[in-house]
């Protein structure tokens, strides 16, 4: 038994935008509108994601004002704020309120800017990604986002003797992938060997281990199974597991192994009595290259150890065996903060509905998104299927 | 009652000694204060002097810093006594090496213990 059903998807292409951040929600939520083929007074709440507006913007109280701008005033508006997991985390709440009957329809996204159209120069916006780590035992040693999954990333390859080489294979893929999403910041063909040569940022992570600092927006309108019936193309969401771990870094038991991601694909899978085995494709947080490989591991598509060699042997590319990041992934498609969790579910939904065009990984039926947030203490997951 | 504040903590960093706490029900130590055990979620946790010698865990080189922070520099996760702790790192310390306490860094606004290669 599904929770919901997402009727409607957009997004705005992820890169650089020099308008607003209400204007950048106004334009991802107008084509979830379009696409569902409603409108305002069609829908109940707005569930908002933005992590970092009162720090990079001084712009706070920002659901009522994206609502504003797109006729939602007057509906309960909230905004999500849990990192990198931001807008994964409304979508849970939203979910989670159609399915109980607190609001029919919801309308959830997110939006953020992270480029210099900010103001804010690498080292101003490195600072504030750093908020994410711990304020008193982590941020005073300097210690950058690069540098957590750098951090996760080389006692990886010390425990399984994952390489660099198959680090680059993930940027190699994921740009690779980026070419065929017209809303993705990049995508292009490149080889290990230029990554290899692109400048160190955190060893091991090269520059093109790294996702970009990009803006956007994503939006999906979810609504109940029942009334699910009544639109034209409803995808379901049958498990959506969110699970957190504990901070600072170092009190995790085994900090690599991403606990919190582990927790919420179990929960995930439980809800939708479904296997990592039987999707066929899933969209995963590779904020950083090593980030991808943990995370293929998290989710159960290869077991603990061989997601190197499997980024290696192409098992993850869109023709693998086990398909990841068609859209790009963080790495291509980018990175606003806020909007990447509900920019997942747009991309399985388009998966899930056939229309993702040269990206398409034929038949997918089943398909798992896994948004992670700061030092991996949350991560999201989320598994839709096609309508039964 | 608290075992171990963070103004405690930071003013014995500053001092030379790197406190944490330890679980009285199951063991467990941790390198920073909590008020609950993560592991068996019990109250009973005292203060710990942790050793001045740990093992690097993990660690990376910082080359595009933070405001505020010049780079490049080493940061870690270094093992005392079963706790991991992050600390700043000096002498190009690699996974499993011997490293000691002997430093203190304030660039960060907050004291962050420097851990050298042992000679
Ligand atoms: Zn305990």
């Amino acid at each position: 038994m599904p929770r919901a059903s997402v009727v409607g998807a957009g997004m705005t292409k992820f890169g650089v935008h020099d308008s607003t951040l209400s204007e950048l929600f106004a334009g991802a939520a107008l084509s979830a509108f379009d696409d569902a083929g409603v409108g305002p007074d069609d829908v109940d709440a707005l569930y908002f994601g933005n992590a970092m507006g009162g720090q990079t913007e001084n712009d706070t109280h920002l659901a009522p004002k994206a609502a504003s701008r797109i006729g939602l005033a007057g509906v309960p508006c909230q905004r999500y704020e849990d990192a990198c997991a931001t807008s994964a985390n409304a979508f849970k709440n939203a979910v989670h309120a159609v399915e109980t009957g607190v609001h029919d329809t919801v309308l959830v996204g997110g939006a953020e800017r992270c480029t210099p159209v900010t103001g804010l120069g690498t080292d101003e916006m490195t600072r504030i990604f750093a908020s994410a780590s711990d304020r008193h035992y982590e941020q005073p040693t300097g210690l950058t986002f690069p540098g957590v999954f750098a951090l996760l990333t080389k006692r990886h390859m010390h425990e399984y003797g994952t390489t660099e080489e198959q680090l680059a294979h993930v940027a190699v893929k994921n740009h690779a992938n980026g070419q065929f999403n017209p809303n993705a910041h990049f995508g292009k063909e490149t080889t290990v060997e230029e990554v290899l040569e692109t400048p160190v940022i955190a060893d091991p992570f090269r520059l093109m281990d790294c996702c970009p600092f990009s803006d956007g927006a994503s939006a999906v309108v979810v609504t109940s199974t029942d009334r699910a019936d009544s639109f034209d193309a409803p995808v379901d969401v049958s498990g959506v597991g969110h699970a957190t771990d504990v901070v600072p870094l170092g009190a995790k038991p085994v900090p690599h192994h991403t606990q919190a991601a582990r927790d919420a694909a179990a929960q995930a899978y439980d809800q939708s009595g479904t296997t990592a085995d039987e999707m066929d494709l899933a969209e995963v947080h590779d904020c950083f290259t090593g980030a991808e490989i943990m995370a293929s591991e998290a989710i159960g598509f290869f077991e603990d150890g061989e997601g190197g060699p499997a980024a290696e042997a192409g098992r993850s590319a869109l023709d693998g065996d086990r398909p990841i990041n068609p859209s790009g992934g963080l790495k291509a498609k980018g990175h606003p903060i806020g909007a990447t969790g509900t920019a997942q579910i747009v991309e399985l939904t388009e998966q899930l509905r056939g229309d993702a065009e040269d990206r398409q990984i034929s038949g997918a039926e089943k398909a798992l998104a896994h948004n992670l947030g700061g030092d991996a203490a949350t991560t999201v997951v989320t598994v839709m299927e096609v309508r039964g | 009652m608290s075992a171990l504040t963070h103004e405690q903590w930071a003013e014995a960093l500053r001092e030379g000694d790197l406190l944490g706490v330890t679980c009285t029900d199951c063991g467990r130590t941790y390198a920073t204060p909590f008020l609950v055990c993560d592991e068996c979620k019990s109250r009973d946790l005292e203060r710990t002097a942790l050793p001045r010698e740990g093992v690097v865990y993990s660690e990376t080189t910082i080359q595009v810093p933070p405001r505020d922070f010049d780079g490049p520099y080493q940061v870690g996760m270094v093992e005392v006594d079963g706790a991991k702790v992050m600390a700043r790192l000096e002498g190009g310390a690699a996974i499993g090496d011997r490293v000691v306490f002997d430093d203190v860094l304030e660039e960060g606004g907050d004291p962050a213990p420097v851990f050298r290669v042992e000679e």
